[in-house]
């Protein structure tokens, strides 16, 4: 309670008398300095990838001598506002790794430079991470690498409580869940969010998955869809029939723990999730599948990860396009996944020896599978509205009532 | 009584004023028109450097030492304080959004239409309900609880006196992020320590932080534990400046315990309990940090607080004219809550 409402509003206000500042004094010159001169690119990144962007760049020096990249790395949890500060203060760097949800904010701001599609092509990206990045017929970002959900399902647990085969279906699923709770191990069946901080990324897969979209061709949200309402009904069985925890989960929640104790022995999540189980779990490693989630009406997932733009106020634009280039190209692609274990947005980067031999095959089919969240400027808003909904539906919401309720709080976001 | 020489000019009027219920006092006012009058003493004759002058300017040669050591000072409130308090005013009235981050200038001014839709918004109208919640209930125990333990500390321990002083103190100087790990630990409804306790018992623990009933009781008993020990030092302070002769008074005239701390330490602890009292209630109207680690403001909102609701709509959706809105609407609360507890704790021993 140190922080008092003044100084959080003398924060808000900080912003504004940097951007008044120095607003004032930047932009409007086109000094671009060409590729070739010698010169320094700022490259902001996030996460895992801020700590090892400087190592791969090291290898783009070898064909730019000239170009000295400076990585700066930021944590993905206050990378959001910094971004906006910095846009805000003129003091963006010449590009940066933007999380695939944030592009339609900025195309707001006006902060992103259009990207050359001559050079970057969207047939050799997958498609639902290339329209991520695509407004009005325009380009604003280059996906850099992808990421998807998948199914984790302990096959121990499966086999004990007598379930046979994968779960393909939403019906399998359920019917996988029903025999997990039957186990005296079992606390929840499945780890389904109730609501609270990034929900949405677990029941827009059942969306899609019921033929659903977020908006249609003209951007007008279709949230009261009957497929919308289809998606809600099914996200609403596991907390009817007590299968997965019926409150939101504490922040910081993490299932792996439960998943490794048998407490909680399903769950959808990214990529990383294996890495994570093999550190913390090595016990059950070999105990648990990954599966492509379940299909409704037909497949479908999200797609996240981050794409790579370049700011509309860099005067490094051609360096930046040739790092982009680089970082975008199938070998580099392979190359990271080895050190990063990010999932290639390149599509042509699945068929070179590192991804071959590794067991991502699921991801793949996932990944073809996934439809794009389209570029929209307060996304962050509706998604926020998903958040509640959920929280509302599991507390025994009507799903067609709750439907029609986002649809009006969606439509009044979206102008 | 007159005042003593050595005040100066401005002081002696207002101690003669209050230290005398004569009529010559008043007198004397009315006689000068309400103005002061300036008894020659000895200091007022001549200032510092000699000159028979009173009054100077305020801006002189003479004062410039003084204006220059406060510049930092200065010019760090006006840039990050009065600056940004101004601007909020001015953005409070406008539709500042996303857009504008980039282009300040092109905010509308929009009147009061924030605030109109603030008290028309039922997210804030329960996030008002929730702070109040919070501040009803957390102020009262922060203050019993501070004023209990500094008591027992005071009189009723003698051995481990300091070991307890710290152990009250401590949660007040620990980091929140390591303040909520161990209460999420305490609260967890798996593997928590609550709930280990009860199933040794037989009981079925609750989810504190899960349940929309219990989520702000919680908060409110992690806040008290957080911020007691704050109001226990400085009753502390307040109690060891009560005068013995007036307790051992009290004890000759047959008071009990319990008769003495309602007659003496009570009455004589209200300036104290006045500075705690108004601390308390800002920092609690103020809630953030607890909701914020702790819940996120859930469930169902049942711990969202003006300021998490504040953080949320400026630094989540950059809605930053709305958000201007509600630190103002707060700033206004804080200064009525304040002003009335002012006037309903002044202290009447004098």
């Amino acid at each position: 309670m140190s922080r008092t409402a003044m100084s959080r509003t003398t924060l808000t206000a900080t912003a504004l008398v940097l951007s008044l500042g120095l607003t004032a004094c930047g932009g409007g010159d086109e000094k671009q300095v060409s590729a070739d001169a010698k010169q320094t690119l700022t490259v902001w990144a996030m996460g895992e990838e801020g700590n090892r962007v400087a190592e791969i760049a090291k290898t783009f020096n070898k064909e730019h001598p000239g170009i000295t990249v400076k990585v700066t790395p930021v944590g993905w949890d206050v990378a959001h506002q910094k971004l906006v500060s910095a846009a805000a203060a003129d003091q963006l760097p010449d590009m940066a790794q933007l999380g695939s949800t944030w592009v339609g904010e900025f195309i707001e701001l006006g902060a992103l430079e259009p990207v050359d599609t001559e050079v970057f092509e969207e047939k050799d990206f997958f498609p639902a991470a290339w329209q991520g990045n695509e407004k009005d017929g325009e380009v604003y970002g280059v996906p850099w690498y992808v990421d998807t959900r998948v199914l984790y399902y302990r096959t121990d647990l499966a086999k004990k409580a007598g379930v046979q085969g994968e779960p393909k279906t939403w019906a399998d699923q359920l019917k996988l869940a029903e025999g997990y709770k039957k186990l005296d191990s079992t606390k929840w069946a499945f780890s389904l969010p109730a609501g609270g901080d990034g929900a949405w990324q677990n029941w827009l897969p059942y969306l899609f998955q019921a033929g659903g979209t977020l908006v249609d061709k003209d951007g007008r949200p279709t949230l009261d869809s009957p497929e919308s309402v289809k998606a809600l009904t099914e996200y609403a069985k596991y907390f009817d029939k007590g299968l997965a925890r019926g409150t939101r989960p504490t922040p910081g929640y993490d299932v792996i723990k439960d998943f490794g104790a048998d407490k909680v022995p399903m769950f959808a999540s990214g990529p990383w999730m294996v890495q994570n189980i093999e550190d913390q779990v090595p016990k059950v490693a070999d105990q648990y599948e990954t599966v492509p989630l379940p299909s409704g009406a037909k497949q479908g997932n999200i797609i996240g990860g981050a794409s790579l733009v370049t700011f509309a106020g860099s005067e490094h634009k051609a360096a930046a396009q040739e790092f982009t280039k680089f970082l975008t190209d199938a070998k580099t692609q392979a190359k990271w996944y080895e050190m990063a274990k990010s999932l290639p947005a390149n599509q042509n980067a699945w068929n070179e020896p590192q991804l071959k031999k590794a067991d991502v095959e699921d991801f793949k089919a996932s990944l073809d599978a996934a439809q794009a969240i389209p570029p929209i400027a307060k996304w962050e808003e509706i998604a926020h509205q998903i958040d509640l909904t959920l929280e509302k539906l599991a507390k025994g919401g009507d799903p067609a009532k709750l439907a029609a309720e986002l649809q009006k709080n969606a439509e009044s976001l979206v102008s | 009584m007159r005042a003593p020489t050595t005040s100066t000019p401005t002081t002696t009027p207002t101690t003669s004023a209050s230290a005398s219920s004569s009529s010559s006092a008043s007198a004397e006012r009315a006689a000068s028109g309400g103005k002061a009058p300036a008894p020659r003493t000895p200091a007022s004759d001549r200032s510092a450097d000699g000159t028979p002058k009173l009054r100077r300017d305020r801006l002189s040669r003479h004062n410039l030492a003084g204006w220059l050591y406060s510049t930092p000072f200065l010019a760090f409130f006006l840039t990050f304080m009065a600056f940004p308090i101004a601007a909020t005013l001015l953005m409070s009235f406008t539709d500042f959004g996303l857009r504008n981050v980039t282009n300040p200038m092109d905010a509308e001014f929009i009147g009061l239409e924030n605030y109109t839709k603030l008290f028309q918004d039922e997210l804030f109208l329960k996030a008002l309900f929730n702070t109040a919640y919070f501040v009803v209930l957390g102020v009262p125990l922060t203050i019993g609880s501070g004023l209990f333990a500094a008591v027992l500390l005071n009189s009723g321990i003698e051995r481990f006196r300091t070991f307890f002083r710290v152990g009250f103190y401590a949660p007040v100087v620990t980091a929140i992020v390591a303040v909520a790990v161990v209460w999420k630990f305490v609260l967890d409804p798996s593997e928590g320590l609550i709930a280990g306790l009860a199933r040794e018992l037989g009981f079925t623990a609750p989810d504190f932080l899960g349940s929309e009933a219990l989520a702000m009781p919680s908060l409110i008993v992690m806040a008290v534990w957080r911020n007691m020990g704050t109001a226990m030092v400085l009753f502390l302070a307040g109690l060891q400046a009560i005068p013995t002769e007036v307790r051992e008074a009290a004890r000759v005239d047959g008071a009990g315990a319990f008769q003495e701390f309602r007659k003496i330490t009570v009455p004589l602890l209200t300036p104290t309990m006045l500075y705690v009292a108004v601390m308390t209630t800002i920092g609690f109207l103020n809630v953030f940090e607890e909701p914020f680690v702790m819940t996120d403001g859930g469930p169902s909102d049942s711990t969202l607080t003006v300021s998490l609701y504040m953080y949320r709509e400026g630094f989540d959706f950059f809605h930053m004219g709305y958000a201007s809105s509600m630190a103002y609407t707060l700033f206004v609360i804080i200064l009525a809550v304040t002003l009335l507890q002012l006037r309903l704790l002044k202290d009447r021993t004098k």
